[in-house]
C-alpha cells in the first residue's frame, strides 16, 4: 500500500494489551456491581440524531462529532450516557409510571471534541447510571454511593467526593435580589473560584456586608455538616433551605453505609451549564490525573424536553482517566503471558489438542504451537516469553 | 509536594518575592542556571520555568498544581482552572488601539474592519460578543503596531501598558477591552487532593497581595 498511516487519528488512540485486558476485567466488575444493584445495561446506538443533543443547555454544538446520513439528515456520534438513555427513557410506549424508578446503566465509549471528560482525548470510555423517575435525597445517595463504590472497585484507593447543590445558590442569588445578568456573572465566578470578581461585583450592587459575606462562603466553603450549618445560620429563602436539608439527608445516607470519610460538600460546585442540573452535583477525583473521574448530579428537567416529566439523578465514570490514574500511580498493567505453551511431535497434533482442551477448562489459559517447534525450541520460547510451563507432546 | 508554574521573566520574579515574603523558601527557584524544573524538597515545591501562554496548559492538565499568570493569557487560553487571587501587579489593560482620527466613535464606522492581534480569541469574544459585529482578524506574533501604520489593519488589539509606544508611531487606545493583572489559577483536582497544601497558600499569597 502506498502512503499508509501508521498512526491514529487525532485525538485517538489505541488500547494497548496488557492495559486493555485490565480494562475489560474493571469493565466486568463495573457491570456485576451495576447488576447487584438492580441496574439494567443498555447498548444506545453509536450514532443519534444530532437533535438529540443540540437542545439549548444540553451540549456544547462545537464538541459533537458531526456527519449526515444518505437522506442530508444531521447526525451526531455518542456523546455522552445520559441523553441517549433520556430518550430511551421518555420514547418507552407501554410506560407504566408504577414500574418507576428505571434504573439504567451502560459502559460505553463517547466521542467529544477536546473535552476533558477522557483527560482531552476525543474517544474514551465512561461507565455510568441513570436513576429514573425518582425524586428525593435517598435516590440521589444510591448514586452517589453507586459512583464510590464504582471508583473503589474499579482500583481507586484514594478518592474525593465533592458534593454541591445549584438550588443553593439559586436560592442565596435571591435572597441577595440578584438580577439574570448579575446571577450568572457571579455564578461564574464562583464556579472558577474567583473571589475578586465575587467582590466587585458585589460592591457595584451596593450589596451589605452580611450579603457579601454570604456569597463569599460559595465558593470557599468546604466540609461536611458543619457547612451546612454555617448557611442555615444565614440563609433565608426556603429553595436554599431546601437545598441544605438535600445536602444533609444526603450525607447522613452516606455515613449509614461508611462513605462520609470520602465526601465533602463543596458549595462552589455549580456545574457548567446554566440550566441542566436542578438539584444535587457531584464530582470525584483522585492523584495523579488533572481532570475529574467521576461526574454526577440530579437533571430533574432533562426528560421533560422530550415530552415526559421525570425526576433523574445520575453519574458517570471515566475509565479512561481512571486507567491513566492508576497507572501513573504505580498500578502494574503489563501483559500476562500465557500459561502453558503446547508443542507436539509429528502426528501428535491430535493429542496435543486434548491436552490444551484439559488444560482450558481448568481456566489455564494455553497455546498451542504452529511453527513446529523442537522441545528444546519449545522450552527456550516459554522461558523467553515468560511463559510458566512449556508441554511437548510427543507419545500417547 | 506542590508544583508551581511560574511565566518565565518578570512576573516569576515577582512571584517569587511575594511566595518568599509569605514564608515560602524559594531558593531552589531562583537558580540562575537554564534549568526548567527546580525542586527544593525539603521545601515541599518544585518550580517549572514555562511560557507565559504554556503556564494555564500546565495547570489545567494538572501538571503543575498552581501557576502565575496575566490575566491576558488566561482570557486568551480559556481553559477551565479556578482563578484563586488577583496579585495586583503586572497591571496593564487589553485595549483596541488605532489611529488618532478613529477615535470617539469614528472606529465604529468602519464596517468589516481588520484587526491585528496577539490575540486572536480576545478580539473575537470582545467585537463578537461584547460589540455584536463581524471583524476579520489577523494573527500577528509581535511588534502589532506596524500593522496600522502599513495598511494591513485599520486597527489592533493588544496589551497597553504606558502607552508609549503608541504614542510614538501616531496611535492611541480607542477602547478598553479588559483590566489585565497577574492572576494565580488552580488546578480543580489539585485543590481537592492537596488542599492542606494549598488552601494555606492561597491565604498567606492573598495576606501578601493586602499588603502590597
Amino acid at each position: 500500500m502506498i502512503d499508509a498511516k501508521f498512526y491514529t487519528a487525532d485525538g485517538f488512540t489505541d488500547t494497548l494489551p496488557g492495559i486493555c485486558a485490565f480494562k475489560k476485567q474493571t469493565e466486568r466488575k463495573l457491570e456485576e456491581l451495576f447488576r447487584l444493584h438492580g441496574y439494567s445495561q443498555i447498548e444506545t446506538p453509536g450514532i443519534e440524531y444530532l437533535d438529540i443533543y443540540s437542545r439549548p443547555g444540553f451540549v456544547p454544538e462545537q464538541n459533537l462529532y458531526k456527519m449526515t446520513d444518505q437522506k442530508g439528515r444531521l447526525l451526531a456520534l455518542r456523546y455522552d450516557g445520559t441523553i441517549p438513555a433520556v430518550r430511551y427513557a421518555a420514547g418507552i410506549k407501554d410506560f407504566d409510571p408504577a414500574s418507576l424508578p428505571l434504573r439504567l446503566c451502560y459502559i460505553e465509549n463517547m466521542f467529544r471534541f477536546a473535552d476533558s471528560g477522557g483527560g482531552k482525548q476525543n474517544e474514551f470510555t465512561q461507565a455510568g447510571v441513570e436513576l429514573m423517575g425518582a425524586d428525593g435525597a435517598d435516590a440521589d445517595a444510591e448514586v452517589i454511593a453507586l459512583a464510590i463504590k464504582s471508583a473503589l472497585s474499579a482500583g481507586i484507593k484514594d478518592l474525593q467526593i465533592s458534593i454541591g447543590q445549584v438550588r443553593l445558590y439559586d436560592g442565596i442569588a435571591k435572597q441577595v435580589g440578584l438580577g439574570d445578568t448579575d446571577r450568572e456573572v457571579i455564578r461564574n465566578a464562583i464556579s472558577s473560584r474567583d473571589t475578586v470578581t465575587i467582590e466587585k461585583t458585589s460592591d457595584q450592587l451596593g450589596l451589605d456586608k452580611n450579603q457579601k459575606e454570604l456569597l463569599l462562603m460559595l465558593p470557599d466553603a468546604q466540609g461536611t455538616y458543619d457547612i451546612i450549618d454555617a448557611f442555615r445560620a444565614k440563609v433565608t429563602e426556603k429553595e436554599a433551605l431546601d437545598a441544605l436539608d438535600n445536602l444533609k439527608d444526603i450525607l447522613d445516607a452516606l455515613d449509614e453505609q461508611g462513605f462520609l470519610k470520602y465526601v465533602s460538600v463543596d458549595s462552589g460546585l455549580l456545574g457548567g451549564s446554566i440550566d441542566y442540573y436542578t438539584g444535587v452535583i457531584f464530582k470525584g477525583y483522585t492523584y495523579e490525573v488533572g481532570f475529574p473521574i467521576i461526574s454526577g448530579g440530579r437533571y430533574d428537567n432533562t426528560v421533560a424536553v422530550f415530552g415526559r416529566q421525570m425526576g433523574c439523578v445520575g453519574f458517570s465514570l471515566s475509565l479512561t482517566l481512571t486507567l491513566t490514574a492508576l497507572l501513573r500511580q504505580g498500578v502494574s498493567m503489563n501483559e500476562t503471558p500465557c500459561d502453558v505453551v503446547i508443542g507436539f511431535k509429528n502426528g501428535f497434533r491430535g493429542k496435543a489438542y486434548e491436552e490444551a482442551k484439559k488444560l482450558r477448562d481448568e481456566g489455564l489459559a494455553v497455546i498451542i504451537d504452529t511453527t513446529g517447534k523442537s522441545k528444546d525450541e519449545l522450552n527456550e520460547y516459554a522461558g523467553k516469553q515468560g511463559i510458566g510451563r512449556a508441554l511437548y507432546v510427543e507419545g500417547e | 509536594m506542590l508544583t508551581i508554574a511560574l511565566s518565565k521573566g518578570r512576573l516569576a520574579e515577582k512571584a517569587i518575592v511575594l511566595l518568599e515574603n509569605a514564608g515560602y523558601d524559594c531558593t531552589a527557584a531562583k537558580d540562575e542556571s537554564r534549568k526548567l524544573i527546580l525542586e527544593d524538597e525539603k521545601a515541599g515545591l518544585r518550580f517549572i520555568m514555562a511560557k507565559p501562554a504554556d503556564v494555564p496548559t500546565y495547570v489545567e492538565y494538572g501538571a503543575a498544581d498552581i501557576g502565575f499568570v496575566g490575566k491576558d493569557t488566561l482570557l486568551e487560553e480559556g481553559r477551565d482552572l479556578y482563578e484563586v487571587a488577583d496579585l495586583g501587579f503586572g497591571k496593564c489593560r487589553m485595549c483596541v488601539a488605532g489611529p488618532v482620527d478613529l477615535k470617539d466613535g469614528k472606529l465604529d464606522l468602519i464596517p468589516n474592519k481588520r484587526i491585528a492581534t496577539k490575540y486572536p480569541n480576545i478580539t473575537r469574544a470582545y467585537f463578537e460578543g461584547v460589540k455584536k459585529e463581524s471583524v476579520e482578524i489577523i494573527k500577528l506574533n509581535g511588534s502589532i503596531e506596524l500593522a496600522p501604520l502599513i495598511g494591513l489593519a485599520d486597527c489592533i488589539v493588544d496589551i497597553v501598558e504606558s502607552g508609549r509606544t503608541l504614542k510614538e508611531n501616531g496611535l492611541d487606545v480607542i477602547e478598553t477591552v479588559a483590566d489585565i493583572s497577574a492572576r494565580v489559577v488552580v488546578n480543580r483536582v489539585s485543590m481537592k487532593m492537596k488542599s492542606s497544601e494549598i488552601k494555606p497558600m492561597i491565604e498567606k499569597i492573598k495576606e501578601q497581595i493586602a499588603l502590597l
